[in-house]
């Protein structure tokens, strides 16, 4: 019923290709604080591998996957952003023009819960109105060492309305799960052809005029 | 013939964790081997003529460890003959020597024992496997028990013991050859209770003598050999001598000047660690030689399957822990003496001011050349003659770095090459590196991700040290602070300077000024805004039609480049291919990443041209395969063929260009057949505005005239008929900007003269200057002719160099 194709076939991104069903482009920002596991999910939803040692993410990456829901083929473009704090003054010119956002904290480290409330509150002010936010706490394998209750985090989400769920990329819990969660609240109106990646950058700004690194 | 041998081998199994255990971080802990092989890299820098030099570590299969080592002679173990009084004061004033710097450096023996004390036929004496105590980490890393019962103290049998238990040892092994072997064929666990009940005794080696039935021998010891062992052999650790007395005590006693021996010359004279090292180049194989003599038995994996596995993972039975195996491997050289036979004597002493030769293997490629024995042996005999003379002989360290550094060196001409000079270690002694700050969680989580697939630093040392590392940086550059990336920049330098911290300090200390000045600032948005928009002029110049297609598709290096320059490609590329970037770097100086970049794009470039945004961006998340040696290459022909007022940066520590034509003119550079000249008036600095917006890079007038001079450039004047004819450079055409239709897409629209010299002028591969007096018409002309050149080269774009 529902599966998950790779994103491997080049051809299938380009704009003459003329897809047979209906195809949603979205593009999709991770934040959180470093060292949550932000990489790891990607890497876990696009290529189904966990690496122990994930090296840290300096700028960004860009990567891409392919859900196939009943009747759309939602294509998410995912921006994997740095999480240190300084490269904050990065993440506007990833996460504008994004039709959706995960905001992953890890549930070992209270700390990194709070930067994601304010992560949360950045979108809610910053990122377009209608942006779908989900919270991911992340290292659900490691529950013995839990640090921010399940209960807490649902209640603050619930409030907030976002989407909720604790992940982990190490056992592959609820990864695909959530950006499913995300695919089925997005509107499939807007049916895009491809080359949507372009807009992350027209929605920026001239890039070279837009904020580099502070 | 037991000269022959000059290293040997030994292996045992470091202890698996049970089950699949996780740290409290969440990852995994960290293998024993590993944990080994970070600790041994100290006892592989201890070079003393009573102890045997490690040589290597390796960690082999299933938690492997192989040692190898120095050896000569034999172990005393392995002589019958009784010694000589005489003899045996002139070992164990040797032996003495060897221990007391191992306990300045706080490295404890636990296992000396006649059987790893060596002997050669001139009286030479080398502690050998002095470091196994110290590299299994006490012990812990290792399933088997150490040392041999017979030369436990009694503390160190109930579990204590410091350094004085290796006191204790040597007292037994001196009383062992004046009496003979002790509690011989006794077994363990009562050899040890009989050294447990010594701690009555007043006087614990008469007491063992009586207990011998040697009482007269003991008497008929020297009174100052008795006296040594009996200042050994105290039961209380605290009352028992130190080395340092025992040596000097000895040293009084031993009237035995070490016979001379005469400094070997030829192969046999050169450092064993080079001689180890080609050893290996010309097909030495540490593993292979040991299970040719039985060291290594592979036996079939049903036998060492556990019998049970229990649901919480421990496993009951099949293989148990071996006790450590004792057996040495010896190797001689003469692999390697056969393969450099041809060699002349003359050949092993370089002199400084003879002309180098050229070698065959030159024309190879790096990588070649650093597994290439003749190659090696005659490259590091020459470096090790410079870095001597260093830093006298720092030109001529760089000249030869040029051409390639050998592997076993890297770290000391990496140094030389970043001019480290001076009291380094006092300097760095000398800060707090412990202190709590607050970039201490950043730190904590970004080093166990940084290059952990190094076995040097993915263990508990590494990350001890490259915390240190960052630590002291940071605490000296308080201008500065840590921004991610930091750590993988530091680890290069780490790798290579594994045991003396210090050096790894000064390198990075010297190169983050002249490669990153400015780049850990808090706010490094200007600085690095000024590289990506000057990597991206380069790309444009060297790569015109890449610059234009991916300028077409709005793909901007922000997306990508920042982790390349920021840390100089260290957070991009393993270490085996940073190191050779980073040679290059060393020695082009700050420019070179710059060209880097753009030999990276042009490695990419059939890709990146089939490619949209999409696409285009996936390629660098997930960076392909690239060919090192074809970049450094590349990025040096492009770096030396670009006039250097080119790459320009304001925020460089280098020199500044002392040039007074530059205050006054800048050309704009479009790519390598097109630039366009604009005279500024009364302006120093392009606005950073300005510069961000600018395709091609400037060039300084003295830059533009020496290409003048070179007949290097074309030069089209677009300023109207009139001014022209009033002045105009020589050899220059008009082409009024008026008179050029944007409209047009043929060349020869432009007329036929001036379509004759463009066209020979790209054939001859000459840059073309466009000439105006003011900026926007330029940039429409450049367009124009940009475009002209592009549909004249469309059909083989291989022209664009």
């Amino acid at each position: 019923m529902i599966s998950i194709a790779m994103a491997t076939n080049r051809s299938a991104q380009r704009p003459n290709g003329a897809p047979q069903t209906k195809v949603c482009q979205f593009k999709l920002v991770l934040l959180g604080e470093s060292a949550v596991g932000k990489s790891s999910l990607v890497l876990r939803f696009v290529k189904g591998q966990f690496h122990e040692y994930q090296e840290s993410t300096i700028g960004a990456a860009f990567l891409t996957q392919t859900l196939c829901l009943d009747d759309t083929t939602v294509k998410f473009e995912i921006w994997d952003t740095a999480g240190q704090e300084r490269y904050h003054s990065l993440a506007p010119m990833y996460y504008r023009g994004a039709q959706a956002a995960i905001v992953v904290y890890d549930i070992t480290n209270q700390d990194t819960f709070g930067r994601a409330k304010n992560w949360v509150k950045e979108l809610q002010r910053q990122a377009s109105p209608s942006i779908v936010i989900a919270l991911a706490g992340n290292k659900s394998d490691l529950a013995a060492k839990r640090m921010v209750e399940f209960e807490e985090a649902q209640a603050y989400a619930d409030e907030n309305g976002l989407l909720f769920m604790e992940t982990s990329a190490k056992t592959a819990m609820n990864v695909n799960d959530i950006f499913l969660a995300i695919a089925n609240k997005l509107p499939k109106s807007e049916v895009s052809t491809g080359g949507a990646g372009t807009r992350v950058l027209n929605d920026a700004d001239a890039p070279r005029a837009s904020s580099c690194c502070k | 013939m037991e000269d022959d041998y000059k290293f040997a081998a030994s292996t045992f199994f470091a202890k698996n964790h049970p089950g699949e255990t996780c740290g409290s971080n969440g990852l995994p802990l960290t293998p024993s081997s590993i944990t080994i092989l970070g600790r041994s890299q100290r006892l592989l820098q201890i070079e003393h003529p009573n102890l045997c030099t490690y040589l290597d570590i390796i960690r082999g299969k299933h938690e492997r460890i192989i040692v190898v080592a120095e050896v000569i002679g034999k172990a005393l173990a392995e002589y019958t003959t009784k010694f000589s009084y005489e003899e045996i004061i002139n070992i164990a004033t040797q032996v003495a020597c060897g221990m007391k710097l191992l306990h300045d450096g706080n490295i404890i023996h636990r296992t000396l024992s006649d059987d790893n004390i060596l002997l050669d036929s001139n009286g030479r004496v080398k502690l050998f496997h002095y470091g196994m105590y110290y590299m299994t980490n006490e012990g812990k890393e290792v399933p088997f028990p150490l040392g041999l019962p017979r030369y436990f103290s009694p503390e160190a049998i109930i579990g204590g013991g410091g350094p004085s238990a290796d006191v204790w040892a040597f007292g037994i092994i001196i009383l062992e050859l004046c009496i003979g072997k002790l509690w011989n064929n006794l077994k363990p666990s009562p050899t040890m209770r009989r050294i447990l009940t010594l701690v009555h005794s007043n006087n614990p080696a008469e007491r063992i003598a009586r207990e011998h039935y040697a009482l007269d021998a003991y008497k008929e010891i020297p009174e100052n050999i008795r006296g040594i062992i009996e200042k050994c052999l105290k039961i209380y650790p605290s009352e028992r001598a130190t080395f340092k007395d025992l040596h000097s005590e000895l040293s009084s006693m031993n009237t035995r000047t070490p016979s001379e021996i005469k400094p070997v010359r030829g192969l046999m004279g050169c450092k064993l660690q080079y001689l180890y090292h080609w050893w290996q180049l010309a097909g030495g194989d540490i593993q292979a030689e040991l299970k040719k003599s039985g060291l290594i038995k592979n036996s079939p994996p049903i036998l060492s399957m556990p019998i049970a596995i229990l649901l919480d993972g421990p496993t009951i039975g099949g293989k148990t822990g071996a006790l450590f195996d004792r057996r040495i491997a010896k190797y001689s050289l003469d692999l390697l003496k056969n393969r450099l036979s041809h060699i002349p004597p003359s050949d092993f002493y370089p002199l400084m001011h003879e002309r180098r030769r050229d070698y065959e293997a030159m024309a190879l490629p790096k990588i070649i050349r650093e597994r290439d024995t003749e190659y090696q042996f005659y490259r590091l005999l020459w470096f090790q003659r410079l870095l001597h003379g260093y830093p006298y002989t720092a030109q001529c360290i760089r000249s030869e770095a040029e051409i390639d550094i050998p592997p076993l060196v890297r770290g000391d001409v990496w140094a030389a090459l970043l001019g480290v000079l001076g009291d380094i270690e006092t300097h760095y002694e000398r800060i707090d590196k412990e202190t709590p700050t607050h970039t201490d969680r950043q730190i904590d989580v970004d080093i166990p991700r940084c290059h952990q697939y190094c076995w040097l630093l993915c263990g508990a040392e590494g990350h001890k040290k490259l915390k240190r590392l960052l630590k002291a940086w940071l605490l000296t550059n308080p201008q500065y602070v840590y921004w991610q990336g930091l750590d993988s920049l530091t680890a290069p330098f780490l790798y290579l300077n594994f045991c003396n911290e210090a050096r790894a300090f000064a390198c990075l200390t010297a190169f983050v000024p002249k490669f990153l000045h400015k780049f850990f600032l808090k706010d490094n948005s200007a600085v690095i805004k000024e590289y990506l928009a000057k990597f991206w002029q380069m790309a444009a110049f060297h790569e015109p039609q890449l610059a234009t297609h991916l300028h077409d598709i709005n793909f901007v290096p922000e997306l990508f480049a920042i982790p390349w320059f920021l840390t100089m490609f260290s957070h991009v590329f393993p270490l085996h291919k940073i190191v050779h970037l980073w040679d290059a770097l060393l020695v082009e100086g700050p420019s070179l990443p710059l060209f880097m970049g753009a030999a990276i794009l042009r490695q990419l470039r059939d890709t990146l041209l089939d490619s949209g945004f999409n696409e285009c961006i996936l390629l660098f998340s997930d960076l392909p395969e690239i060919d090192i040696g074809e970049c450094v290459k590349e990025s040096i022909d492009m770096c030396r063929s670009t006039p250097k007022s080119l790459s320009y940066r304001r925020f460089t520590n280098e020199p500044e260009i002392k040039d007074p034509m530059v205050r006054y003119a800048y050309i704009t550079y479009l790519n390598t057949f097109i630039c366009k000249i604009i005279i500024y008036r009364d302006m120093v600095e392009i606005p950073m505005e300005i510069l961000l917006n600018e395709v091609c890079p400037r060039i300084s007038l003295s830059d533009f005239f020496s290409l003048i001079c070179q007949d290097k450039c074309c030069v089209i004047d677009i300023r109207s008929n009139l001014l022209y004819e009033k002045s105009c450079i020589e050899g220059s055409i008009n082409i009024p900007y008026s008179g050029v239709h944007l409209g047009q897409h043929e060349l020869k629209s432009l007329g036929p003269q001036p379509y004759k010299v463009l066209v020979e002028a790209v054939k001859m591969n000459k840059i073309i200057v466009v000439a105006s007096a003011e900026d926007g018409t330029a940039q429409l002309v450049r367009d124009k002719v940009f475009d002209f050149i592009k549909i004249l080269y469309k059909g083989s774009p291989s022209r664009f160099i």
